[in-house]
């Protein structure tokens, strides 16, 4: 891409003073500014040297910036700090002047004072804050042009390397090493995994709603019967997702066993293409009720059960894996045909897998509703549904979390950013 | 013919051939109660292999039919499908001479408290 819309996306540049603003763009997450000021330099140079002598341009945006809400924290300071010299300052045919010399004064490179203006020029008598504010201002605006730098260094090594795996794709495909089923257009997911992540998505909504109906139903003191009826719903709503998943692995087993049907902190914890039993049993134990001798000795033994069931299966799965190794590593250039039908049916045992684990995870809950009472059992699943609600808003912030080169390290600008972050996020929130 | 011993971590013992001919089914239920713990496996199915590390893990020795080293393990196959109505034919477990099924039939008695006792009703655990 040209850097100049490489330089557009970056969000600590919230230039207004361009003739042909390009709208506003946003960098993942940061929500401060919702002005159009924000990233519009319409610069054709990607240096950032280069992009700082466009902005010695005698239209000042000190006239601009007291209507500039700022779009990175690392604006906030300088551009108070404007607002409050240009207030005091002279008029705005001053300011021409002022830039000029300043440029002089500073080491050659522009800095945000020149754009203040008024505040920034050596022939006023500056007193000890303002002083100190200038200084601070242009070690922020130091600090922002070797951010972006290394910012757009990164976007074009990302570019580059991009490039380098299409053509390696692209080499492959020729050689036709992608094989019928997996050869789906680049970027595309396969439809078994499409048509599953649409009924996953539906299937979290209703999830919602169940774990709504244990809460209030909780809450509200339901009758046992009653929450008898809503407790077996959620253990059936749970049935339902491992069926779909049974369908999905004969599809697509590699959608499900890598976790990308879900979010990325489950991922990051994924066994066997969900979560891991006895991790569930380990979390629910402090969360329980009070529970009698033999409910405990149930749920313990539930626990080491599942270790071991899952203990048999991942060993299953590793002999599977040193198998599909010892196929495909190495052999006879000219057997290379049988060697990948070889493997390709070692890879069909990984369904058996990943619905043996889907089996293991139904049985767990279905072995929990047995052990607990109703209301325990209603305590517990919402136990459950809150905890991997929390799991999946945990994976939104962090992708949306601010990053190490987007936003200056000052503190109070950054509770700002975290708030509104929190903001953003509210809707998954909502149930807590 | 002798099996090999192969080591799972745990000892089990190779089978002693019964009669040559005859009902395979009927072989299979036959080598099935002459031990607590038996497993129709094939050397080369991950699957078996989960199912003896589940035992073998549980201290559990269990005797094991490898029956693509077995001459009529052809036969023993095409009839344990037919027992169980669903193929793979492998892994299938017997505890105490009684069918107890394939890998998920066996988890879930395990999460669901059944495989124990059972396993101990047959001598295969104690404690």
């Amino acid at each position: 891409g040209r850097p100049a819309a490489t330089l557009e996306m970056f969000p600590s540049w919230p230039m207004r003073f361009q003739q042909t603003p390009r709208g506003s763009s946003k960098s993942g997450g940061e929500s401060i500014s919702t002005d159009s000021g924000s990233a519009l330099n319409t610069i054709s140079s990607g240096k950032a040297e280069a992009s700082q002598s466009q902005l010695e341009q005698p239209e000042s945006p000190i006239s601009n910036i007291n209507h500039i809400k700022p779009s990175a924290s690392n604006q906030q300071q300088s551009v108070e700090m404007a607002n409050d010299a240009s207030r005091t300052g002279p008029s705005s045919s001053q300011q021409n002047q002022n830039h000029q010399s300043a440029a002089a004064l500073t080491d050659a490179k522009p800095s945000q004072e020149k754009r203040k203006g008024p505040g920034s020029t050596s022939d006023r008598q500056l007193d000890a804050k303002t002083l100190r504010r200038l200084a601070q201002n242009r070690e922020a605006a130091r600090k922002s042009r070797l951010r972006k730098k290394a910012y757009v260094q990164q976007l074009e090594t990302s570019r580059i390397k991009l490039n380098q795996l299409e053509q390696e794709l692209q080499r492959a495909r020729s050689q036709g090493l992608f094989l019928g089923g997996c050869g789906v257009a680049a970027g595309n997911i396969s439809s078994g995994a499409a048509i599953f992540d649409m009924e996953y998505a539906r299937w979290l909504e209703d999830d919602q709603r169940h774990i709504s109906e244990l809460r209030s139903g909780l809450n509200q003191h339901y009758s046992d019967g009653d929450l008898r009826i809503i407790v077996d719903a959620y253990i059936s709503h749970y049935d339902e997702i491992f069926r779909l998943k049974g369908v999905a692995a004969k599809s697509d087993v590699f959608h499900l066993i890598t976790g990308m049907w879900t979010t990325s902190a489950e991922r990051c914890f994924l066994w066997m293409g969900g979560f891991r039993p006895s991790e569930l049993i380990k979390m629910l134990i402090s969360q329980l009720d009070p529970l009698t001798e033999q409910q405990v000795m149930g749920i313990y033994s539930l626990q080491q059960s599942t270790q071991q069931a899952e203990e048999a299966l991942s060993q299953g799965l590793e002999q599977l894996q040193q198998s599909l190794i010892e196929t495909i590593a190495g052999g006879p250039v000219d057997d290379g045909m049988q060697q990948m039908v070889v493997a390709l049916g070692k890879l069909e045992n990984l369904e058996g897998f990943v619905r043996q684990a889907d089996n293991l995870r139904q049985q767990t809950l279905h072995q929990l509703r047995r052990i607990l009472t109703v209301r325990q059992a209603a305590r517990c699943f919402l136990v459950i549904g809150e905890y991997y609600g929390r799991l999946r808003a945990l994976s939104s912030l962090w992708a949306s979390r601010p990053r190490e080169t987007m936003i200056s390290e000052d503190n109070s600008c950054q509770t700002a950013t975290d708030l509104q972050m929190v903001q953003h996020s509210q809707n998954h929130f909502s149930n807590f | 013919m002798q099996y090999q011993t192969e080591s799972w971590g745990c000892s089990y013992m190779p089978s002693s051939r019964g009669a040559l001919g005859g009902d395979p089914l009927e072989h299979i239920e036959r080598l099935a109660s002459e031990n607590a713990v038996v497993i129709f496996s094939i050397s080369s199915c991950c699957m078996c292999h989960a199912v003896k590390r589940l035992f073998c893990g549980m201290g559990v020795n269990p005797t094991v039919y490898e029956l693509d080293e077995d001459p009529k393990g052809k036969d023993m196959e095409k009839a344990l499908m037919r027992l169980l109505g669903t193929s793979p034919a492998v892994p299938v477990v017997f505890i105490g001479g009684k069918l107890v099924g394939s890998m998920d039939r066996v988890m879930a008695s395990h999460i669901n408290g059944t495989l124990v006792p059972l396993l101990k009703e047959a001598g295969a655990l104690w404690l």
